[in-house]
């Protein structure tokens, strides 16, 4: 097991609303979005770690809050050692370029007025990664890596598919040399077909240029297909974390095991089967007590409702917040 | 599998015009749907399954030429004027979109647009279309339900605007039910309650269901019949199971071998090379021919048509693949 490129602490993330009038007159402090509540994660070197969980449970909140794009309430995320959040590293810009983000729709992280080799230009201006003579063969060498043809350098991001456009914000990622890439829902947005090559693109730049992953996505198949680990999130928590093939078809957390199967099967025969999840996800203004997920949980017994479990090593098997994680691992 | 038949579509072809130029977007697609039948259009973006399914209802005519014939109950309502389609609109034919939010209305009360369509489309009185309405929400699964009926669209979750829309749809007892992408923007938990609720109505009803998705595993759970479109043609027609254990076309197989299923962890995925065919570039002979990976020169000159494969099995190609059982996904 290598070093952790990135140590992320009890992280916490609160989205304050303002304090309503029912709030001034009942002299109540305002209410909060609690989107994460004590995050602990390592990034190893190398590996690609996927994060999956319901819309509203924290996942991209987390991925943003990485990048600096928001500012934690308390915790901490250290990189390579050195607290990015801390008052003397805040305007370090190497942080910047060495964790890199790509989003998911490409019309609003892409200039839509830059050309494609303005856009890499940028980036590669920006954090000084060449002079400005050798500035166009860079770009013409990022085109080739992502795979996209010499001219595409003169277009605007409107003249290219969908799956180009991601191959240029992965490109625009790359310029700047990063350590580890951080993808929210990168994928999320094209079709299948199309979603394949962008993804085989994506793992074999991996390979050749070793780099670390975080992978934020709902499609669970295809976090499962380009994941070492995987960490299910829910209400701002992680719930279950793990190797990903062994939480994929032996998940612990009941959450986990929902979420799983509710995915459609490909198999018609499999038509009814796979528990259903009751209710939706609480509001993270209003997070119930003990086990966050008590509500929805089949197996929740009075401890779940009063105490709230912590993430542990479940029977090697990862670890897992949940009372009755043991039992089933040991019963199913 | 023998239901009376309800709908049929013969020919039908949408046609857009944009800066001059034409964009086909349907091209002479025929399907029929049984009574209490699900039937999946399957394709990706801007393979004419949205387009197909707003044609049916009259929707696409104000933006493009429709011609073909849409033949419900016996009756072709393609010609039918907007007054006389008013009849079917809401009554006997309902439409659900991918978007709930844009297609409730934010300004008035969830109970006022439930109550609306039983005005219009049946001879209720007042109390009773407050019951109706009432009744419908609690059947579409959302708690305490009389309660509910006056609050506002944005009051409610992205799932429960969708079992908003739902019970709208329903609330006329349609006997068709038109679901474009319906439970795209949900979550997979909440997808799975809305496709079962959408299932367990339609069997209850004994209504005909046409679903609009691109989700493969969303077809394997719901329908019986799936269509697969590309490029405005529906390129293979069969029932579920031998669609997906047996695909015919090399589109649909490729579509089936992109899902990352079956597939070594961190292997590269089998994709279909290329992208799909811009409208109004069609390329002449098999729309899929210049990312078929069997495309011969009959391909490129001639296009295939659809051929009847076995009864209820249809497949537009000159090579349609023979695979062996088991080798699939």
């Amino acid at each position: 097991m290598s070093a952790p490129v990135l140590e992320i602490r009890d992280l916490h993330l609160a989205f304050p609303l303002g304090r309503s009038l029912a709030d001034l007159i009942a002299r109540r402090p305002g209410r909060a979005v609690r989107a994460l509540n004590g995050i602990d994660l390592d990034l190893r070197r190398g590996e690609t770690l996927g994060i999956v969980g319901e819309s509203g449970c924290g996942k991209s909140t987390l991925a943003r809050a990485i990048v600096r794009l928001y500012r934690p309430s308390a915790g901490t995320v250290s990189f390579n050692g050195k607290d990015v959040f801390a008052a003397e590293n805040r305007r370090d810009r190497t942080y910047n370029r060495r964790v890199q983000m790509m989003f998911q729709d490409p019309y609003s992280s892409l200039n839509p007025r830059m050309s494609c080799g303005q856009i890499l230009t940028e980036a590669l201006r920006v954090h000084k990664m060449r002079p400005a003579t050798e500035i166009p063969a860079r770009v013409a060498e990022l085109l080739d890596l992502v795979r996209l043809p010499q001219d595409a350098a003169g277009k605007l991001p409107h003249e290219f598919s969908g799956g180009q456009r991601q191959r240029i914000a992965i490109a625009r990622a790359l310029a700047v040399e990063p350590e580890v890439l951080i993808a929210d829902e990168l994928v999320s947005a094209l079709d299948v077909s199309v979603q394949a090559q962008v993804v085989n693109l994506l793992l074999e730049l991996q390979e050749r240029l070793g780099l670390t992953i975080l992978f934020v996505a709902h499609d669970l198949r295809l976090v499962r297909h380009v994941s070492n680990r995987v960490a299910v999130i829910y209400l701002g928590r992680i719930v279950e974390i793990g190797d990903s093939e062994s939480l994929f078809s032996a998940p612990l957390h009941p959450y986990s095991q929902a979420l799983l199967s509710a995915a459609p099967s490909l198999d018609p025969a499999d038509r009814g089967r796979g528990a259903r999840l009751e209710g939706e996800l609480p509001s993270p203004l209003n997070i119930p007590s003990g086990c966050p997920f008590h509500l929805r949980c089949p197996r929740a017994t009075d401890i779940c409702r009063e105490t709230r479990p912590l993430l542990r090593p479940v029977a090697a098997r990862g670890e897992v917040a949940c009372h009755h994680a043991e039992e089933i691992a040991l019963n199913g | 599998m023998t239901r009376d038949t309800i709908l049929e579509v013969r020919n039908l072809s949408t046609t857009f015009t944009r800066a001059g130029r034409a964009l086909p977007a349907v091209r002479d697609v025929s399907f029929t749907l049984g009574r209490g039948e699900v039937l999946g259009l399957v394709g990706e973006s801007g393979s004419g399954k949205s387009v197909t399914l707003r044609s049916i209802l009259g929707l696409s005519r104000h933006y493009g030429t429709v011609s073909g014939e849409v033949i419900w109950k016996g009756r072709d309502i393609a010609p039918l004027s907007e007054r006389a389609l008013r009849t079917v609109r809401g009554r006997e034919i309902a439409m659900i979109f991918q978007e709930p939010m844009s297609s409730l209305n934010p300004l008035l009360t969830v109970g006022l647009q439930l109550t609306e369509v039983l005005k219009a489309h049946t001879a209720l009185n007042r109390t009773e279309r407050r019951k109706r309405a009432i009744e419908m929400l609690d059947h579409v699964g959302i708690p305490s339900a009389a309660a509910r009926l006056d609050d506002y669209p944005h009051q409610f979750s992205g799932g429960m605007r969708q079992r908003v829309m739902i019970a709208i749809a329903l609330a006329a007892r349609p006997q068709l039910l038109l679901a474009d992408e319906p439970t795209t923007a949900l979550d997979v938990t909440i997808q799975a309650q809305i496709l079962d609720l959408i299932l367990g109505l339609a069997r209850e009803y004994d209504m005909g269901v046409l679903l609009v998705t691109h989700d493969l595993g969303v077809v394997a759970q719901t329908c019986d019949r799936v269509a697969v479109m590309y490029g405005g043609r529906i390129v293979e027609e069969a029932p579920v199971t031998s669609l997906l254990s047996d695909p015919r076309h090399p589109y649909t197989m490729g579509l089936m071998r992109s899902v990352p299923e079956g597939v070594a962890p961190r292997t590269p995925l089998y994709s279909v090379p290329g992208t799909p065919p811009a409208l109004d570039a069609l390329p002449a002979g098999c729309a899929f021919a210049p990312r078929c990976p069997s495309a011969s020169a009959t391909c490129t000159a001639t296009d295939p048509g659809l051929n009847r494969l076995a009864p209820g099995r249809t497949v537009a190609c000159h090579h349609p693949v023979h695979m062996a059982k088991g080798d699939a996904a």
